[in-house]
């Protein structure tokens, strides 16, 4: 049974850092749904795919280059590029239809000239795609300086829109299971990058001429490939990815703007090699990026749900999910050479290999050694802030309940909205009522300030949120325990005599996109404590 | 004779690898001379030299020093993309010895008596600079250990760092921004003495690792070791060890240039010190003509490479152009550098001089 297993491993050794991110995605989801109650709800699966399109397509697009042995760092630059022009036309009143032609268009444009100057002025794929990325960044900036807002409603409709999962899903009560179209979209392109990696002759080609250092595209263009236009083309469908990448972030975050998507290129990389391809290119499957970006979601998840960790574990994380996969990578080329050079393998080698297995034990148990160290050490530390005397910045947030008795009392009073924001780096309560006659209240708990704009605006708000479908079932409650430092809300919204009252946390992802219009335009009127 | 003579001078000078960034930093100040008033002009206060010359050679020592780590990197061959992490560690581990009161340990003083304080520092000061310097090269060895010894591709092996570096160096300052109050740390990347202070220590480094690899043999083993790794083998060289020695340097650059910036700017910032950092060294070196496939290198090229990026941003700011819009400018740069150095061009000029030696011994 063991020689038989042993085998089957030995022959389809290819298939194994695939099988290893497939098996490490099982073993962490079932960890979480062992220690979060939160993450046995079938919709916390789904979830997975509602909160990383952007990434799963862009990492289509960067496994193609990949496997071709280049790299593109342009795609943050790409995406952010596309979010803040569509915006900035959506804004000057142009059809959503034509802003996604044109987005395509210059995602394609930009990916076409990089590809050129790798193929054909031979730069370094990492030069030619960095200014890419600064280029795209730069004119972020020059299209505007400040946050362009998205208030289409194809975009609205779009970003809004749950499509229930049969089986799992209530159709009548619209509860249930559901993902959104931009999960099927990024499915749609997942599924036909997998036809073309592995059915056409392009991606037959993608594959001989990455790896091997270089050898393997020598050999590819002596057979006569068509090496210089497939790698224009494959920067040119990764320039595809990224600007649909780039349209589906900004409807999801319904915003354009040049610090958007930060250090993005570095997750869809890393996400590309925890899927089992090899940055040296000519090796890895398409399948395995579907389960690379699904798995830095489940990270970013778990820690979510955890609450007690902060975000830069999920950096961390990915970091040393990287390096582990990166090792399996290297021992198995290691090995597959060892199997090709015809010398038997002598005694000094199996020394050389002992030391190597034992270099790699080592390095791989330093660093599981420093991890828990350091884990052990912050939890620690945690703990003596907390009963020794907390300095106010250190500390995190005590959860403290929403006040609703007083919101209550505002609303009885004649308040037409209450928001309460609470927690935070500063750990604020603040509970604002806003009256129709333009009075609003404020109280953090210790003092009240008072402010009066006009009516007018309060109405307009009011409107806003009423045409965000705030007393329809698109606006819900999606309260759960939120991370250190981050705010948590409670809106209460009286228009012609409905009320209704949703929470939300910050750095959740999964609450509407309406509901933070909602609070940045509140936040504009209210006034502001002093710290 | 006498014309044959200055004939052969000129086209030594064009063969030299500083010829190219010479060029591009003249065109660049020549531009800067025609378009923006006053930019040379240099003024005495209090004994300081001022003027917008002097801001870009200060402004410039970061990416000076670090050019000079990612040279010799660069030169074997490798690459290092996560010196801007390594020097968002450094800065964290240097801020949180001069007040760890800030994380929260539990330590007797009160704070409020330390802010402002301009002579606090829990930990001696020259703790406060070897430290962070030992845990940037540690940094180097990492990445060094992985390239060399592990075997896997310098642009994956170090790319771990720069993912987790960040995340690392949060996690010392427990993602505080640490002010820091010692005037004597500031010292560093603040004081004046008639020029910079931070200007003398990237002279320094430079003259450090101009004896080392000019004035031993090592900088020709780093050349051999980048020309071509399987003969210097035959030759006897332990390319490994060499491999090893310049991403430690690498990483001890990075260390320095953290003191530098985050004296300068006098917190720790681990989200943004170093940002995009690399990217501006990498530059620099290739802007020196230095291949990244590895052989020949030249520091001073490197160094006048770091200058002509930071003349760049400079003039393009005293142009009005917003401070978030100058990456596009350098991009456009770096589009004009790389169709320079192309083959094609290079073949090209070389015809114009009349001169068909190959310029670099690559193959």
């Amino acid at each position: 049974m063991m020689t038989r297993f042993g085998l089957a491993i030995s022959k389809n050794r290819k298939f194994l850092p695939l099988a290893a991110t497939i098996f490490l995605f099982i073993i962490a989801y079932s960890f979480g749904a062992f220690s979060y109650a939160g993450m046995r709800d079938p919709q916390a699966f789904f979830t997975l795919f509602i909160i990383t399109p952007f990434l799963l397509i862009s990492a289509i697009g960067e496994t193609f280059v990949v496997f071709t042995g280049g790299i593109d760092l342009s795609v943050s630059g790409v995406v952010a590029l596309t979010a803040t022009a569509s915006a900035a036309l959506l804004q000057a009143g142009v059809n959503p239809w034509i802003v996604f032609g044109l987005m395509l268009i210059m995602g394609m444009t930009l990916g076409a000239v990089m590809g050129t100057f790798i193929a054909y002025l031979k730069v370094h794929p990492w030069i030619a795609t960095i200014a890419g990325m600064w280029f795209a960044r730069g004119m972020c900036y020059i299209i505007s300086d400040s946050e362009i807002r998205i208030y289409d409603p194809l975009y609205k409709l779009l970003a809004g829109t749950k499509i229930l999962i049969p089986g799992l899903a209530d159709v009548v009560t619209k509860k249930g299971a559901y993902i959104t179209p931009l999960v099927v979209l990024s499915m749609t392109i997942f599924i036909i990058a997998l036809f073309v990696a592995h059915f056409t002759k392009f991606g037959r080609t993608i594959y001989a001429i990455g790896g091997n250092g270089g050898a393997n595209e020598q050999s590819a263009r002596l057979m006569g490939l068509p090496v210089d236009r497939t790698k224009i083309l494959v920067y040119t469908v990764n320039g595809l990815c990224s600007a649909l990448a780039g349209i589906a972030y900004s409807i999801y975050v319904g915003s354009g703007h040049g610090s958007h998507a930060t250090g993005f290129e570095m997750t869809v990389i890393a996400a590309v090699v925890i899927g089992g391809t090899m940055l040296t290119g000519g090796e890895g499957y398409m399948f395995g990026t579907l389960f690379g970006v699904l798995t830095t979601a489940l990270i970013q998840m778990i820690i979510q749900f955890n609450g007690k960790l902060s975000s830069w574990w999920t950096s961390i994380a990915i970091g040393v999910l990287t390096l582990a996969f990166i090792g399996i990578q290297s021992l198995l080329v290691n090995i597959n050479a060892k199997k090709i050079s015809p010398t038997k393998l002598t005694d000094s080698d199996a020394a050389a290999r002992k030391k190597k297995t034992a270099l790699y034990g080592g390095i791989a148990a330093v660093v599981i050694i420093a991890s828990s160290l350091i884990f052990y050490f912050v939890d620690k530390n945690a703990k003596n802030t907390a009963a020794a005397n907390p300095t106010p910045t250190v500390t995190n947030c005590q959860l403290k309940p929403f006040r609703n008795d007083l919101a209550k009392q505002f609303i009885a009073d004649g308040a037409v909205i209450t928001y309460e924001r609470n927690g935070g780096m500063d750990c604020i309560d603040e509970l604002s009522a806003l009256y129709p006659d333009g009075r609003i209240v404020s109280d953090n708990g210790t003092e009240k300030k008072e402010k009066t704009v006009t009516p007018d605006q309060i109405n307009k708000v009011l409107t806003d949120i009423n045409n965000m479908e705030w007393f329809t079932d698109n606006m819900y409650s999606t309260y759960h325990k939120p991370c250190d430092q981050c705010f948590h809300y409670n809106t209460t919204v009286v228009y012609q005599g409905k009320s209704k009252t949703v929470e939300a946390v910050d750095g959740g992802t999964d609450a509407p996109s309406e509901y933070w219009i909602m609070s940045g335009e509140i936040t504009q009127l209210v006034p502001v404590f002093s710290k | 004779m006498k014309k044959f003579l200055s004939n052969f001078r000129f086209k030594k000078l064009v063969e030299s690898k500083i010829f190219f960034p010479l060029i591009a930093l003249a065109i660049i100040l020549l531009f800067d001379l025609i378009v923006i008033p006053g930019f040379f002009k240099l003024e005495m206060k209090q004994g300081h030299l001022y003027g917008s010359f002097i801001d870009v050679l200060r402004n410039s020592v970061p990416i000076m020093i670090l050019a000079i780590g990612m040279t010799l990197v660069i030169a074997t061959g490798g690459i290092d993309i996560s010196v801007g992490a390594t020097m968002a560690i450094a800065s964290s581990v240097a801020c949180i010895l001069i007040n760890p009161t800030i994380i929260g340990l539990k330590l007797s003083q009160d704070i409020s008596s330390l802010v402002g304080n301009s002579t606090y520092s829990f930990t001696p000061l020259w703790l406060v600079i070897l430290v962070p310097l030992i845990v940037a090269s540690l940094c180097g060895l990492w990445n060094g250990v992985l390239v060399t010894y592990g075997k896997i591709q310098p642009m994956v092996a170090t790319l771990i760092l720069m993912i987790a570096g960040r995340g690392i160096a949060q996690l010392i300052t427990n993602a505080i921004k640490i002010i820091i109050f010692n005037d004597t740390y500031a010292y560093i990347g603040n004081g004046w003495i008639i020029l910079p202070f931070s200007l003398y220590i990237a002279a320094f480094i430079f003259a450090i690792a101009w004896l080392i690899t000019r004035k031993t043999s090592i900088g020709l083993f780093i050349e051999a070791v980048g020309a071509n790794s399987r003969s210097s083998f035959f030759a006897g060289i332990n390319a490994k060890r060499v491999k090893l020695f310049t991403y430690v340097f690498c990483g001890f650059c990075a260390g320095v240039a953290a003191l530098v910036v985050s004296s300068s700017i006098r917190t720790s910032d681990a989200n943004q010190i170093g940002l995009y950092m690399e990217l501006d060294a990498i530059l620099a070196v290739i802007f020196g003509g230095t291949s990244m496939d590895g052989g020949r290198f030249s520091l001073l090229a490197s160094m006048i490479g770091a200058l002509v990026i930071q003349a760049t941003s400079t003039s393009t700011l005293a142009l009005g152009v917003p401070a978030s819009a100058i990456i596009a400018v350098k991009a456009l740069v770096v589009v004009i550098v790389i169709i320079l150095y192309s083959q094609q061009v290079q073949g090209f000029l070389r015809k114009i001089f009349g001169t068909n030696k190959q310029k670099e011994v690559k193959e």
